[in-house]
């Protein structure tokens, strides 16, 4: 019984911290159609900045630095290479988004050896913004743990009601479906596409800077933290949120099943597998549109 | 036919090397070469069939292991595991290309990033035959002479190079082309666009994988982190879009030019690969069209294919 | 930078030097964005610079020729084939990781340049000189060999928890690479040789990172203790034990934390980990051990990983041996290597011989080099083992490891 509390709880833990980082990473291909594969990248600068201010501010100090630094990043990356990229003239229109792939992949690269010099290979660990466990019917859980789960879920709420409570969110909405329709309708394009990567920016440096407090992050985690989001973004269907969101955990709990209950080393495996049956079987994911 | 006599005399020009050359330079030149297939390989398929695959490691490593194994295991002669190896990989292509290009754009590419994972985790279970992590020595290697090694590497690159570069100018490679760049036309006018896709898939997979082969070979080891790793592809795709995709030799040109760039870089260290990908970046930025492409368009608008 | 200065001060040095004595050229391969890999280099250019500041060796001055190999074994090969064929090296210090210097080692032989691992572990590098004797000489495994770091666990392990703290049971941890497979075969071997009955044992993917069910795994299983094995990892699994609470005490080998960094990338969390290592800066080893900790600390800001002390010994044992054998003759620098008898910083250096299992292994023994086991606690390392040793202090734990029930029975 407790193990299947256990199970219960750490899965639910690990799918909303998944969730949180698959949320931005389809958002912003179902508005923009970018895939940006420097994700992983800024999930991990805003995990070292949180880990390296922490050390002079505080716990909170450190969480803010690292959000503002992941803001920074995909400010970056829009504006040195997604969107130079998608206003070259000298790149064809249908080859542009080859080329968004390769240049965010390579930015990728760059934020991980970056880091990697800065702050070694070594994992950093954000310290918890609070310590202590808490003991749930026998099972005992860090508290940071349990606050994680909740601040995705609050994160994810207040997407949800930006989405579909506000003006806004609806334009976002209608841009990730007819793009071409809303700039009929008066609405300036590029200004979505900012709110974009400023909404992507904020969910991107949440989730890695309570990654780095929940698990640790290193420069060597920067290719698999993308791998893993694209993964999911897939499996829930690409541009789809509540995709991203039941994709999550399916993966987590799959994930957390299997190092449990089969052996830790082989964890990732029926995630993968399922991944690769779905995309045969149901290519447009879960809940994705055609 | 400019370009060809022009490669011609480039490769007459590189055989020579090994009467100026250290050993350590024609040992990186070995590698760039054996690369510079990996990556012309992988052109063929973007360049001209249109798709992005995102773990050409997949059949590189399929083609590696497959000959590393018959060697190791089972003993046979090293052309006869280089076959096979190649043998492995166009099976392994087919066997991912069969359901793959039924799907489009991202979707394609997940699923080939996804199928190098996995042939990461096969490795990582079959470490009892693999090595695992650390790879396996191999009995035999193709030579200990530096030299031999290098002009066996630059005639394999030579021949292979001809062959995609006349594949990608003949009818067939035209049709590619028109697959690649806008299916619906090339169907309405009545050509079987997914066969002519699998077609260069297995191509891409044959090439692919007698390299892997023979870089094994070369190495005399094979292990994930130099035949499968993500990083190694990543850095395949670089080469051929940094060399000008749609060209076959500009990828050859890329490969070549990472691998020097990297080296004549190390003295930066750590930050060697930083720099490396900050320049690719910068080239995939200012010259899409990739160093050959760039120089092609300059010289002349007739020769290469059209934009 | 560091290596951008250097390596335009080499390239000076070189210059000038073709017309005084030959330099002799020391090339130094490891990963320069690893804790335990930056230290090589740094510790190399302390012995250097002593070195040099004393003349050199028989008038020659030495030169240390820098490569980073990215800890993949494809790259130190290139650099080991380039250090021999560019830059002419005279010996080579490299990596800290099993798989990399298994991979250099046939090409110490082929190439016939002699080659110290200032860091790798794993039994195979003994063994495999050993069995090819003539081909891999040139090969040394400057470390002790996992069956030997097994060894000091154990003998820690009885004096610290079976007689003081009364415990019974474990669980061994540790992490699936080269240089473990040998080391949990010494742990399962040793372990109930002092009355400790190993429970289970776990060995975790080195990618893992996230700890949790494996923790659980092993609290399920109730023993009083953890023994670990783990180099790779360290960060992420000492941190996420301390969030757990997890009960239970770690003790072992951690090869992060041996680095005074570890205490900031844990944020603290690394308070009670017990480890073994071969020096630290808190105590006094030999003579040599504190100033050589104190010099490093003051150039480069931190104390040196366990891969410090080794490198700073070895380029003086290469010194050393080139002196002896009157040049750089790479056979007879074997030779003369061969019969090293250094007092270096981490205890007195000898190589295992031709007929001892272990070919070129260092010796490991009260008198050699025994290691010492060190507690973290308040940011430092506290020596807790052996119990003779100067300032040798009592094992604090943290409140939520729970000794307290072995210890009453």
């Amino acid at each position: 019984m407790t193990l299947a509390l256990q199970i219960l709880i750490d899965g639910f833990a690990i799918s909303a911290l998944y969730a949180l980082g698959a949320t931005g990473f389809t958002l912003m291909f179902g508005v923009s159609g970018v895939l940006n594969l420097a994700h992983g990248g800024t999930m991990l600068v805003s995990a070292v900045v949180a880990w390296w201010v922490a050390n002079q501010a505080g716990a909170y100090g450190g969480a803010l630095a690292g959000l503002a630094a992941g803001l920074a990043c995909a400010f970056v990356t829009y504006g040195l290479i997604v969107r130079p990229i998608q206003r070259s003239r000298a790149i064809p229109q249908e080859e542009k988004e080859i080329f968004v792939l390769t240049g965010t992949l390579l930015w990728g690269i760059m934020i991980q050896e970056a880091v990697a010099f800065f702050a070694t290979t070594s994992p950093h660990t954000v310290r918890p913004l609070i310590a202590g466990v808490i003991n749930l019917a026998g099972v005992r859980t860090p508290t940071n743990e349990l606050l994680t789960a909740a601040i995705c879920w609050a994160a994810i709420g207040v997407l949800w009601l930006l989405i579909n409570r506000t003006q806004t969110g609806k334009a976002l909405l209608a841009a990730s479906i007819n793009p071409r329709a809303l700039t009929l309708l008066g609405y300036e394009l590029s200004r979505i596409h900012l709110l974009v990567w400023t909404i992507y920016g904020v969910l991107a440096g949440v989730a890695g800077v309570l990654l780095g407090a929940f698990l640790g992050v290193s420069s060597d985690n920067a290719g698999t933290l993308t791998a893993s989001a694209f993964s999911i973004v897939v499996l829930g269907g690409l541009g789809s949120v509540s995709g991203s969101l039941v994709a999550a955990y399916a993966v987590g709990y799959l994930e957390t099943l299997t190092a449990y209950l089969v052996s830790p080393s082989l964890r990732t495996i029926p995630s993968l597998l399922l991944l690769v049956a779905v995309v045969y079987m149901r290519p447009q994911g879960l809940l994705g549109r055609r | 036919m400019r370009i060809v006599l022009a490669c011609l005399v480039v490769l007459v020009l590189l055989s020579g090397l090994p009467f100026v050359a250290s050993a350590y330079v024609l040992g990186l030149l070995t590698l760039a070469y054996y690369f510079g297939v990996f990556a012309m390989s992988w052109d063929l398929l973007f360049g001209f069939a249109g798709e992005v695959n995102f773990g050409p490691t997949f059949l590189i490593g399929l083609g590696a292991y497959g000959a590393g194994l018959l060697n190791s295991q089972a003993g046979w002669p090293v052309p006869a595991c280089v076959a096979g190896g190649a043998v492995v990989a166009v099976l392994g292509g087919v066997l991912l290309a069969l359901p793959a290009l039924r799907l489009r754009g991202p979707y394609f590419g997940l699923v080939t990033l996804v199928a190098v994972l996995l042939l990461t985790q096969a490795v990582t279970i079959g470490s009892h035959w693999t090595g695992g992590e650390i790879g396996m020595s191999l009995p035999d290697v193709l030579s200990i002479d530096d030299s031999t090694n290098y002009w066996t590497a630059l005639a394999f690159m030579g021949v292979s190079g001809l062959c995609l570069l006349l594949l990608s100018r003949s009818p067939v490679g035209l049709i590619l082309q028109a697959c690649g760049q806008d299916p619906v036309e090339a169907a309405s006018l009545g050509f079987n666009v997914s066969k002519h896709k699998l077609a260069a898939f297995c191509v891409s997979a044959l090439f692919s994988g007698l390299s892997g082969a023979m870089l094994v070979f070369y190495f005399g080891t094979v292990s994930p982190g130099t035949v499968i790793d993500v990083a190694v592809g990543v850095q395949v795709i670089i080469a051929a879009v940094l060399g000008g995709r749609r060209t076959i030799i500009g990828a050859a040109i890329g490969a070549v030019f990472l691998i020097v760039a990297g080296e004549l870089l190390r003295p930066l260290g750590q930050l060697s690969t930083f720099v490396v990908s900050a320049i690719a970046l910068a080239v995939i930025l200012f010259f899409p069209d990739g160093l050959l492409g760039y120089l092609l368009h300059r010289t002349s608008r007739a020769d290469g294919p059209p934009p | 930078m560091k290596t951008l200065v250097l390596a335009s001060c080499a390239l000076l040095a070189s210059a000038a030097t073709t017309f005084a004595a030959d330099p002799i050229k020391i090339a130094i391969i490891s990963e320069n964005s690893a804790i335990s890999g930056i230290a090589i280099p740094n510790a190399a250019q302390v012995a250097a610079d002593e070195i040099n500041a004393k003349g050199g060796v028989d008038g020659r001055l030495i030169e240390l020729v820098l490569y980073d190999d990215h800890n993949s074994a494809a790259d130190a090969v290139r650099a080991f084939q380039r250090a021999s064929s560019q830059d002419h090296a005279h010996a080579v210090i490299a990596s800290y990781t099993s798989e990399v210097a298994l991979a250099l080692e046939p090409w110490a032989g082929r190439l016939k340049l002699p080659f110290i691992t200032p860091g790798a572990a794993s039994d195979e590098l003994g063994k495999r000189i050993h069995g090819d004797y003539d081909h891999l000489k040139y090969a040394f495994h400057g470390y002790l060999a996992s069956a030997f770091l097994a060894q000091s666990v154990c003998d820690a392990a009885k004096d610290l928890l079976v007689d003081q703290l009364h415990m019974k049971t474990a669980v061994i941890l540790s992490e699936d690479a080269a240089w473990t497979t040998p080391l949990d075969a010494g742990y399962e071997a040793c372990l109930p040789k002092i009355g400790i009955q190993v429970l289970d044992h776990l060995r975790v993917n080195p990618d893992t990172t996230d700890f949790t069910p494996i923790y659980n795994r092993i609290e399920a299983k109730k023993p009083d203790v953890m023994i670990t094995g783990i180099s790779h990892v360290g960060v992420q699994p000492t941190v996420q034990w301390a969030n757990q609470q997890v009960p239970i005490p770690m003790f072992g080998i951690s090869s992060q934390a041996t680095s005074s960094t570890f205490w900031k990338d844990t944020n603290g969390q690394a308070e009670g980990v017990i480890l073994q290592l071969v020096a630290s800066d808190t105590v006094a080893t030999t003579l040599k051990t504190l100033p050589f900790a104190q010099a490093y600390f003051k150039r480069f800001g931190v104390s040196p990983a366990y891969t410090g002390y080794t490198t700073y010994d070895e380029v003086y044992i290469i010194a050393d041996a080139i002196h002896r054998a009157g040049g750089t003759d790479p056979d007879k620098m074997v030779a003369a290597l061969e019969k090293t008898d250094w007092q270096g910083t981490v205890g007195r250096m000898r190589f295992f011989g031709k007929d001892d299992p272990f070919t070129h292994a260092l010796i490991y023994g009260k008198d050699d080099v025994s290691g010492l086991v060190v507690q973290w606690h308040d940011g430092k390392q506290v020596p807790v083992w052996p119990l003779n040793l100067p300032g040798v202090g009592k094992m604090v734990f943290p409140p939520f490891v729970k000794i307290g029930a072995a210890a009453a029975k």
